[in-house]
C-alpha cells in the first residue's frame, strides 16, 4: 500500500552544509522495550552535522509525522534520518512526508533498529543499544552525502493485454472494458471459458454453460475488447505503461502496445495416474464424474445407482504436493448431491481428511448434503483407503474399525495444479512462480492481485485454486489495480536508478547479463552500455559488476557507501 | 493505514454514521452524522498530554477490556486519525462533576466541551459497504463457562495478550493470575494505609501494635485514660491489619509461583457450524488459532498447544504448509474433536471434556489457558444499515449478493466487500475490496454515459 | 453527476477499497463508526499467512 502523492517536483534545495535531523522511534515497546532509545537519541546529538534529535513513541503516527515536518521547516533541516523499523514498509511514508514539507525525498535516510537491534538482540539491552548507536552513526554519515533527485516520469498506454480466457480473464476483460480501457484478450485454445466449459451444473444451480454463455457473449459484443482464440503471446518487451507485445493469432502475428498485462491462465485438475486404482474400471477422477453428469453418461461409466465413494485429497496434501486445493471438497459435495438427487436410494459417501467447506454458502451445502443422507467419513492419510476392483476398504478413524464396501464407482477428488507452460510464460513476463508452480503474487496477504513487477497482475486459478466466483471476483478486482495506474496522466517512478557514465564506459558488457530486469542495452554506435530508467529497479547489480566504475546507483554511490562503512 | 489519512482524494470521516441515502446509482445523497468528539480535529496533534492527566479510567475495548484507557482517549496508539475523543459516558465533566483538567493541559487548546454533532450531506455516485463483522459472544454457550472461568478467553483477547503493545506486553500471564497480582497490589496499598494508622497509635502509646494485642488478649494491659479511649479502635484496626497481612502473605506465595501459560487449548467453531447460533463456517478461525499457537510458542518456547476442531480448514495459498510447519516447529497438536464442556479445575485451570476420536474415549484434560475461536457474526446494526441503504441481507445476516455478480448488493450502485459480504480472511477481503472498488467506478462511469 | 464515492467501514476491506478508488482518481468519503480506522485487523498482533504486522 504505497503511495506516490506529494512527490511532485520538489524545489531542489541547494546542497549546502548538511543539517541533519534524527528521529528515534520507540515503536511503543517494540523497540524501546529492548534497547535504550533515549540513550541512542542523546548519542545522535553528538554526531557530525546533526542539528536536531527527537525520540518519538511512534514516529510513523500522525503526530510523529507532524514533528518531522515541523522540524524540517523550523530547524531548516536538509537531511532527515529515521531510526525505526523496516524501510521496506515505512520508507515511502517517511520520504513522502519529507517531500510534503518541502524537502527533496531523496535526502531522507532510514536505519532499521527494530529488526536489526531489538529483535535480533532481544534480552541483551546493552548490546542492542550499542548496535543501534552504530547504525545511527552510519546512517548519519550516509545521509550527509545524499543528493537530491527528481522523480522519473513516463507516458502510459491505456490498453491492457489479458492472457487467458477463462472466467477470470473474461471477467477482467469485462471490468476493464466497462472502465473505458481497451483490452486485448488472448486465449490459447479455440474457445473461451477455460475449465468451466467442461463443467455441468455449478453449485449455484445454474449450468456452467448458461453462466459462461452470458459472459462470453457479453465480452464478444464489446467494441473495445479485441478477443483472440487459438492465440498465444509470442514475446513481450518494454515496461509498465509501455509494453510491446507480439501475439501469434490464426490470422497471423499481431504486434501492439499495452500499458499493463493481466495473467489469468488458470489451472488443470490432476489426472490421478497411479493412485487409488485409477485406470481400472469403476474409478474416475472428479472432473470425469463432472463430465459424466453433464453428458448423462454416468451409467456408461459403470454406476448402477448402488454406491458411489468419493476419496478426497487424491494426489495432494502429501509430502510431494503439500497444498490444499481449496475447491475439490466443495466440488465433490456438489456432485455428490447431484448424484443423490438423481439416485435417492444410492449410498453416497465421501472419505475425507478435512472438509474444506469454508465460509457461509459452502458450509450450508455440507449441512444440506448430510441432510440428504450423504455420509462423510474421516480417513487417516497415514493409512489411506485401498481401492480394488469394485471395492473400497478403509480404516474409519472415528469408530476405530475397518470398513470394506462394494462400490460401483469410486471418484478421486484431485487438486487443481499449475498448467503446463506456466514456467515459460512466467519467464517471458519475468514474473515468479511459487513452489507449486502457480504464479507468485507480490504479497500473499496485502497484494494478492499484483505481481512484484509493476504493471503486471494476476487473477484466478493460475495464482492458486479458486472457485469460479472467486476467480470472477479477482478478475474484476484486477481492473481496479490496473486503473490505479492507467487512469493517471503519467507514470511517476522512483529516481533510485542506476546510470552509466558514457565517458568512462568501455563497453565491456559485463553488466548486461547481471541485470535481472533486462534494463541494460548496448549502444553499438556509441559503444557503451545504457540503462532504461523505467525498467531499472535500482538493485545495484550493474554497479557492483562494472570494472570501470561507470555504472553508479543513485543514492548508493561509492562515496556515499564508503562514508557509511567508514562510520561503522 | 496512514496512507488513507494522507491521501488527498480521501476524506476520512471517523466517529461518524450513515443516517440516510436517497437517490439512484450515479447520484445518491448520503446523510452522514459526525458525532462530537469534544476535541477539535484541526487543533489536536494527537500528543496525548490530555490522556496523561485525565483521572478517569475506563475499560479499554480495543484491549478487549483487559486494560484501562482514560475518558479522553485515542482508540489505539497509532490510530488514524490521531485526533482524540472524549467518552461522554465516563468523562467527569459530562457526569456533572468538576474536572476539565485535560482542557487545561492541552497546549493546542483542542478540547471543546461545547462541540456539537453535525450532519453533512454528501453527493456520491456509488457506495461500498465494508462494515465488517463482530466477534461472537461466547457467553451464549453455557457449557464453555466464558466469564465464569477466568482462564477461558476469546481468540481476540488472546491477540491482545500476544501483542507487545497489549495489556501484558506480550507475556502470556493468565487472567486469573493477573487478577491475583492486582489483588495483591491493592492489598499492599490498603496495608500501607492501615500501617500508617497503626503507627499513629503506636507512637502515641509507645507500644507496638503486636505487643498491644498480646497484652489485650492476655489481660495484662495497663489501661491509662488515654489508652482506654483508643483501645477498642486500635484493637479492631490491628486485628484487621493482621488478617489482611496474613492474606497478603498467602497471596504473595501464590503470586510467586505464577508462571506464564504453558499448556494452551484452542477450541474451534465456537458459535460457528452450530445450528444454535451460526450454521456457517467463519473461514478464518482455524488459521488464526494456528497463528496464535505459533506466536505463543515464539514468545515462550515451553508452550504447547492443542487445537480442537472438527476439521482444520487451511484452504488459502500457503495455509496448509503454514499448518504443517506450525505443527512441527511450534508444538501444536491438532485434535479432531468438538469439546463438550469446560469445567473448573485446580489452580484455576480450565478442564476440557471431550471425545478423543482417535482413541474413541472420553477425556478430561486440564489446560493453563483456553482460547475460544469465536464466530464471525454479522456486525451489530447490520439490519439498520441495510434499511438505511435499502438493500437486502442474506439468510445468514450478511449483505446479499449473487454468485454471478459477487460484489453487487440488491440495489444498483451499492457494493459490498470483506466480512460484511461473508466471513473471510484478510487476503480474500483485500481482493474483494479491489473488486468492489472496480464495480463502484463502473457504476459511476455507466451513469455518466447514460446522462 | 459526481465522481465521489462513499465507503462505509474503515477495516482492511474499506481501507483497500478507498485506496484503490483514490488512486483511480475518485474522491472518497470514508465513514467509520469508531474514532479510528483499522477495524479488527488493527487489534491483531500479527497476521497469517505472512506473520508480519500488517497495518
Ligand atoms: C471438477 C471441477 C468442478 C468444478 N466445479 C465448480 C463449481 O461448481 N463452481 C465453481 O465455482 N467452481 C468450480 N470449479 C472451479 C472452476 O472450474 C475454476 O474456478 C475456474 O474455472 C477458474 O477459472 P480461471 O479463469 O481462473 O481458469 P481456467 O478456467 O483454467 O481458464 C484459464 C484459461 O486460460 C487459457 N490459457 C492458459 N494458458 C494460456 C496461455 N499461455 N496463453 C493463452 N491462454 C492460456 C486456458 O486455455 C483457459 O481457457 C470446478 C473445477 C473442477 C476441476
Ligand atoms: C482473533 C482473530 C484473529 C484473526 N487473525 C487473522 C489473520 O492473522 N490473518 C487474516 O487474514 N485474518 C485474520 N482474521 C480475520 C480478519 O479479522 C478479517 O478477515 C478482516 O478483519 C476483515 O476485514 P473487514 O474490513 O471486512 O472488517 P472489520 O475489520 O470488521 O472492519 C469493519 C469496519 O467497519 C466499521 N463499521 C462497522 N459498522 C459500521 C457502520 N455502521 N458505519 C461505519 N463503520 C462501521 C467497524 O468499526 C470497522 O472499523 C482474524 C480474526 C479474528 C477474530
Ligand atoms: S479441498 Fe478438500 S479434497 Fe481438495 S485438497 Fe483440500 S481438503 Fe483435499
Ligand atoms: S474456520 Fe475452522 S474454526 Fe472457524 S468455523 Fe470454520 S471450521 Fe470452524
Amino acid at each position: 500500500m504505497m503511495s506516490t502523492k506529494g512527490m511532485k517536483k520538489e524545489s531542489m534545495k541547494l546542497v549546502e552544509e548538511p543539517r541533519i535531523g534524527v528521529f528515534v522511534c520507540d515503536c511503543g515497546s517494540n523497540i524501546a522495550g529492548h534497547l535504550d532509545c533515549a540513550d541512542v537519541a542523546e548519542y545522535a546529538k553528538t554526531l557530525p552535522h546533526v542539528v536536531y534529535v527527537k525520540e518519538n513513541l511512534y514516529t510513523c503516527s500522525e503526530s510523529g509525522i507532524v514533528e518531522i515536518k515541523n522540524a524540517i521547516t523550523q530547524e531548516n533541516l536538509n537531511r532527515v534520518l529515521v531510526a525505526s523499523c523496516s524501510p521496506r514498509t515505512h520508507h515511502p511514508l517517511f520520504s513522502s512526508s519529507c517531500a510534503e514539507a518541502g524537502l527533496n525525498p531523496y535526502l531522507f535516510e532510514m536505519v532499521n533498529i527494530r529488526d536489526q537491534c531489538s529483535w535480533v538482540h532481544m534480552g541483551k539491552r546493552e548490546d542492542a543499544t550499542q548496535k543501534a548507536k552504530h547504525l545511527v552513526k552510519m546512517g548519519v554519515a550516509k545521509a550527509a552525502g545524499l543528493e537530491p533527485r527528481e522523480e522519473i516520469e513516463s507516458s502510459l498506454i491505456r490498453k491492457i493485454m489479458v492472457v487467458g480466457g477463462g472466467i477470470a480473464g473474461l471477467s477482467a476483460a469485462q471490468a476493464l472494458s466497462d472502465m473505458d480501457l481497451d483490452v486485448i484478450l488472448v486465449e490459447k485454445t479455440d474457445h473461451f471459458g477455460g475449465l468451466l466449459q467442461s463443467l455441468g451444473t455449478l453449485e449455484t444451480g445454474e449450468t456452467a454453460e448458461d453462466f459462461l454463455g452470458r459472459v462470453v457473449a457479453d465480452v464478444q459484443r464489446r467494441s473495445n475488447v479485441t478477443a483472440y482464440t487459438g492465440a498465444q503471446v509470442k514475446s513481450t518487451g518494454g515496461y509498465i505503461g509501455n509494453y510491446e507485445v507480439t501475439i501469434d493469432t490464426p490470422e497471423g502475428e499481431v504486434t501492439d502496445k499495452v500499458g499493463a498485462m493481466v495473467v489469468a491462465t488458470g489451472a488443470v485438475p490432476l489426472i490421478p495416474e497411479g493412485i487409488f486404482g485409477y485406470g481400472n474400471k469403476g474409478v474416475v477422477s472428479l472432473m470425469e464424474l463432472e463430465q459424466h453428469l453433464k453428458n448423462d453418461t454416468l451409467e456408461k461409466a459403470g454406476f448402477s445407482g448402488q454406491r458411489m465413494v468419493f476419496i478426497q485429497c487424491a494426489g495432494t496434501r502429501n509430502a510431494k504436493r503439500e497444498y490444499c486445493s481449496r475447491i475439490c471438497c466443495m466440488t465433490a459435495v456438489k456432485n455428490a448431491m447431484t448424484v443423490k438427487k438423481k439416485y435417492p436410494l444410492a449410498d453416497v459417501r465421501v472419505l475425507y481428511r478435512d472438509m474444506q467447506m469454508y465460509g457461509a454458502q459452502k458450509e450450508q451445502m455440507l449441512w444440506d448434503a448430510r441432510g440428504m443422507g450423504i455420509r462423510f467419513d474421516v480417513y487417516d492419510p497415514e493409512n489411506p483407503p485401498n481401492v480394488e476392483a469394485g471395492k473400497v476398504s478403509y480404516f474409519r478413524t472415528v469408530t476405530g474399525d475397518d470398513v470394506s464396501l462394494e462400490t460401483d464407482l469410486t471418484v478421486l477428488s484431485t487438486p487443481l495444479t499449475a498448467r503446463q507452460g506456466t514456467g515459460e510464460l512466467a519467464n517471458m513476463l519475468r514474473v515468479p512462480t511459487d513452489q507449486n508452480g502457480f504464479f507468485l503474487e507480490a504479497h500473499a496477504k496485502l497484494r494478492p492481485l499484483d505481481f512484484a513487477a509493476d504493471g503486471i497482475f494476476v487473477a484466478g486459478a493460475g495464482r492458486y485454486p479458486a472457485t469460479a466466483t472467486e476467480s470472477r471476483t479477482q478478475g474484476i478486482g484486477v481492473a481496479s489495480r490496473v486503473a490505479a495506474i492507467l487512469f493517471k496522466d503519467k507514470l511517476v517512478k522512483s529516481a533510485i536508478v542506476a546510470g552509466i557514465d558514457p565517458a568512462s564506459c568501455v563497453g565491456c558488457l559485463s553488466c548486461l547479463p547481471m541485470c535481472p530486469y533486462e534494463a541494460i542495452t548496448y549502444n553499438k554506435d556509441a559503444r557503451v552500455c545504457q540503462i532504461n530508467e523505467i525498467l531499472c529497479k535500482g538493485c545495484g547489480n550493474c554497479a557492483a559488476t562494472c570494472p570501470s566504475h561507470s555504472a553508479l546507483l543513485a543514492g548508493f554511490k561509492p562515496e556515499q557507501l564508503l562514508a557509511q562503512i567508514g562510520a561503522a | 493505514m496512514l496512507d488513507v489519512g494522507r491521501h488527498p482524494n480521501i476524506e476520512l470521516m471517523a466517529y461518524s454514521e450513515l443516517k440516510g441515502l436517497e437517490g439512484d446509482a450515479g447520484n445518491f445523497t448520503a446523510k452522514v452524522l459526525k458525532k462530537a468528539r469534544y476535541v477539535d480535529a484541526d487543533k489536536c496533534t494527537g500528543c496525548g498530554a490530555c490522556v496523561e492527566v485525565c483521572p478517569t479510567p475506563v475499560s479499554d475495548l480495543y484491549n478487549e477490556g483487559h486494560a484501562d484507557r482514560k475518558a479522553v482517549y485515542s482508540w489505539f496508539a497509532q490510530g488514524i486519525p490521531s485526533t482524540h475523543a472524549i467518552d461522554t459516558d465516563h468523562c467527569r465533566v459530562f457526569q456533572g462533576k468538576r474536572c476539565g483538567i485535560c482542557a487545561k493541559k492541552c497546549e493546542a487548546d483542542a478540547i471543546n466541551f461545547d462541540q456539537t454533532e453535525e450532519t453533512v450531506e454528501l453527493n456520491v455516485g456509488a457506495v461500498v459497504v465494508a462494515t465488517g463483522y463482530d466477534v461472537f459472544d461466547p457467553g451464549k454457550i453455557p457449557e464453555y463457562r466464558y466469564k465464569t472461568l477466568d482462564n477461558v478467553i476469546t481468540a481476540m483477547e488472546f491477540e491482545r495478550f500476544l501483542s507487545a503493545s497489549g495489556p501484558t506486553e506480550g507475556h502470556l500471564y493468565r487472567p486469573s493470575d493477573r487478577k491475583l497480582k492486582a489483588e495483591k497490589a491493592d492489598l499492599e496499598k490498603t496495608l500501607a494505609k492501615s500501617a500508617k494508622a497503626l503507627a499513629r497509635f503506636e507512637k502515641k502509646h509507645g507500644m507496638t501494635s503486636k505487643n498491644f494485642l498480646v497484652a489485650l488478649t492476655t489481660n495484662t494491659l495497663e489501661l491509662t485514660d488515654d489508652l482506654a479511649k483508643d483501645a477498642e479502635k486500635w484493637a479492631a484496626k490491628a486485628k484487621d491489619h493482621k488478617s489482611k497481612d496474613d492474606r497478603l502473605t498467602a497471596l504473595a506465595q501464590k503470586a510467586d509461583a505464577v508462571t506464564t501459560a504453558k499448556k494452551i487449548a484452542f477450541i474451534q467453531c465456537v458459535g460457528s457450524r452450530d445450528l444454535r447460533f451460526y450454521p456457517f463456517c467463519s473461514g478464518y478461525c482455524c488459521m488464526h488459532a494456528i497463528k496464535e499457537a505459533i506466536i505463543a510458542h515464539e514468545h515462550d518456547n515451553d508452550t504447547e498447544s492443542s487445537i480442537f476442531g472438527m476439521d482444520i480448514r487451511a484452504v488459502g495459498k500457503g495455509f496448509e504448509e503454514y499448518k504443517i510447519r506450525g505443527g512441527n516447529a511450534s508444538q501444536i497438536t491438532y485434535k479432531r474433536s468438538r469439546v463438550a464442556e469446560i469445567v473448573r479445575g485446580e489452580n484455576e485451570n480450565p478442564v476440557l471434556i471431550y471425545e478423543d476420536t482417535a482413541q474413541q474415549k472420553i477425556v478430561k484434560e486440564p489446560f493453563d489457558l483456553v482460547v475460544l475461536s469465536t464466530a464471525c457474526a454479522p456486525v451489530k446494526g447490520t439490519q439498520d444499515i441495510a434499511d438505511t441503504l435499502g438493500v437486502d441481507l442474506d439468510k445468514f445476516g450478511f449483505f446479499k449478493t449473487d454468485a454471478a455478480n459477487p460484489l453487487d448488493t440488491t440495489r444498483d450502485g451499492i457494493f459490498v466487500c470483506g466480512c460484511a459480504h461473508s466471513p473471510m480472511d484478510i487476503p480474500e477481503s483485500v481482493a474483494q475490496a479491489s473488486s468492489a472498488a472496480a464495480r463502484a467506478v463502473q457504476a459511476i462511469m455507466k451513469s455518466k454515459k447514460a446522462s | 453527476m459526481t465522481d465521489n464515492i462513499l465507503v462505509l467501514g474503515g477495516g482492511i476491506a474499506g481501507i483497500q477499497s478507498s485506496l484503490d478508488l483514490a488512486e483511480m482518481g475518485f474522491k472518497v468519503h470514508l465513514v467509520e463508526k469508531l474514532p479510528s480506522i483499522g477495524g479488527k485487523m488493527a487489534q491483531l498482533d500479527k497476521t497469517f499467512p505472512t506473520n508480519d504486522c500488517a497495518i
